[in-house]
């Protein structure tokens, strides 16, 4: 191999050693967000080797955008190197919680934009039918879930206890006080907040982004014990395998209630705005990305609970 | 793995080749093989290909000298870089062999 002909800069040899460690200066905001786009362990691993190089390339658009582009299958393929069998079921667990909370949280807003409407339009076969799936899948989902996942939180709160951990106690006692926060706000809405014809459209739209944050408070809660407890065992496996049928349980109801809402596009025309494309293609969207996170991370999840143990 | 290797495409390859006679550190990488092989490595590339490559033992990292940390070629990455570049070596001869036999390419 041909050597190359000239020194590379700030004085280090060919294979680039530099003679003294140097003061490293902060890094630009487009670096750091770049990489913050990155899993945790590939972070913990590789981010400021990565903050270096981009230092000595000097930065740049261009340079931040190649490694915000690889962060995608970085997050769809991780290094298997990167985490042991415990820590893949980990990380999994913890983006498929809060990819299984968002979807849970748009079938919410879809049974309130529909189920739960005083007038309901003129019914189809397979209207009906799509709301019967809905509501039985996403209420299965709901205690596959929870079912699968009691154990690994009983096990993470003894241990949150046992090492005097306020903060882990509170993280994993976030799907109760989220919950309870949003009801709070519920009572406040219907104290101040009443329509003639039932909530208005402002309160409507507040209520719902406040739903969706006490659905990604009470999903990253437990995520963030799991991260911070690192949890193994039987535990983990169990809650990994059930997480993808709860995920695969919610994915089908996120897909009855896709067909409802184009059930209600196709013959309740003309009834309320289910006729309108907007919110029918937004919502589709964003099921079909929380799907996607959802089903890939137990899957993979599913997939190191299955193999055969290594070091757990 | 060798099959592996080829869907890879070539920047595993590349860094392989760089790391073949001294160990090297990202920047030094990048810059390696765009002066020795006229390729250019974006940072996103170069990572994305490192991790996969220790993942699969094929090259290590070493210990940080100052801010940096250096990698190295294992002998495992070197043995699949040795089959790499004979299986290219191969089809060089054959591609320049039948080239050659082309009416008007006698000197290809």
């Amino acid at each position: 191999m041909r050597k190359a002909k000239r020194p590379a800069r700030d004085g280090r040899g060919v294979s680039g050693h530099r003679n003294a460690p140097q003061p490293q200066p902060r890094a630009p905001l487009l670096d750091r967000a770049a990489l913050a786009l990155y899993p945790p362990a590939w972070r913990a691993r590789y981010r400021q080797e990565a903050l270096d190089l981009l230092c000595d390339l000097g930065g740049g658009a261009a340079s931040a955008a190649s490694l915000a582009w690889r962060a995608v299958p970085a997050w769809l393929r991780p290094p298997r190197h990167l985490h042991g069998q415990a820590g893949r079921m980990r990380a999994s667990l913890a983006t498929a919680l809060v990819a299984w909370s968002v979807l849970a949280g748009l079938g919410l807003v879809f049974d309130q934009l529909t189920q739960q409407q005083p007038v309901l339009p003129p019914g189809h076969a397979v209207i009906g039918w799509s709301y019967a799936i809905f509501d039985v899948a996403f209420a299965v989902s709901g205690l596959i879930l929870a079912a699968g996942a009691l154990p690994l939180w009983l096990l993470m709160l003894r241990r949150a206890r046992r090492q005097r951990s306020g903060r882990d106690t509170v993280y994993l006692l976030m799907p109760a006080l989220a919950p309870a926060g949003f009801l709070a706000c519920l009572v406040i809405l219907a104290r101040f907040g009443r329509h003639p014809h039932g909530v208005g459209p402002w309160w409507f739209a507040a209520l719902t982004l406040a739903g969706f944050a006490a659905a990604a408070a009470a999903a990253a809660g437990p995520a963030l014990a799991l991260r911070r407890l690192r949890p193994r065992g039987p535990a983990v496996r169990l809650a990994a395998i059930t997480s993808a049928a709860a995920v695969a349980t919610m994915l089908l109801a996120s897909a009855a209630s896709l067909v409802a809402s184009a059930g209600l596009s196709l013959w309740a025309r003309g009834f309320a705005a289910y006729h309108q494309a907007g919110p029918i293609t937004i919502y589709l969207a964003l099921v079909t990305a929380a799907g996607a996170v959802a089903a890939i991370s137990t899957g993979r999840g599913a997939r190191a609970a299955l193999a055969r143990p290594r070091g757990l | 793995m060798a099959e592996e290797l080829d869907r890879w495409a070539d920047p595993p390859l590349l860094v392989l080749a760089s790391l073949a006679d001294e160990p090297r550190h990202g920047y030094a990488i990048i810059q390696d093989v765009a002066q020795t092989m006229g390729v250019h490595l974006s940072a996103g590339t170069l990572y994305a290909v490192i991790s996969r490559l220790e993942a699969r033992g094929l090259i290590e990292p070493m210990a940080p000298t100052g801010r940096r940390r250096p990698y190295r070629i294992t002998a495992t990455g070197a043995e699949e870089l040795a089959q790499q570049t004979e299986r290219m070596r191969q089809v060089a001869h054959v591609a320049c062999a039948r080239l050659s036999a082309r009416p008007g390419m006698a000197g290809a």
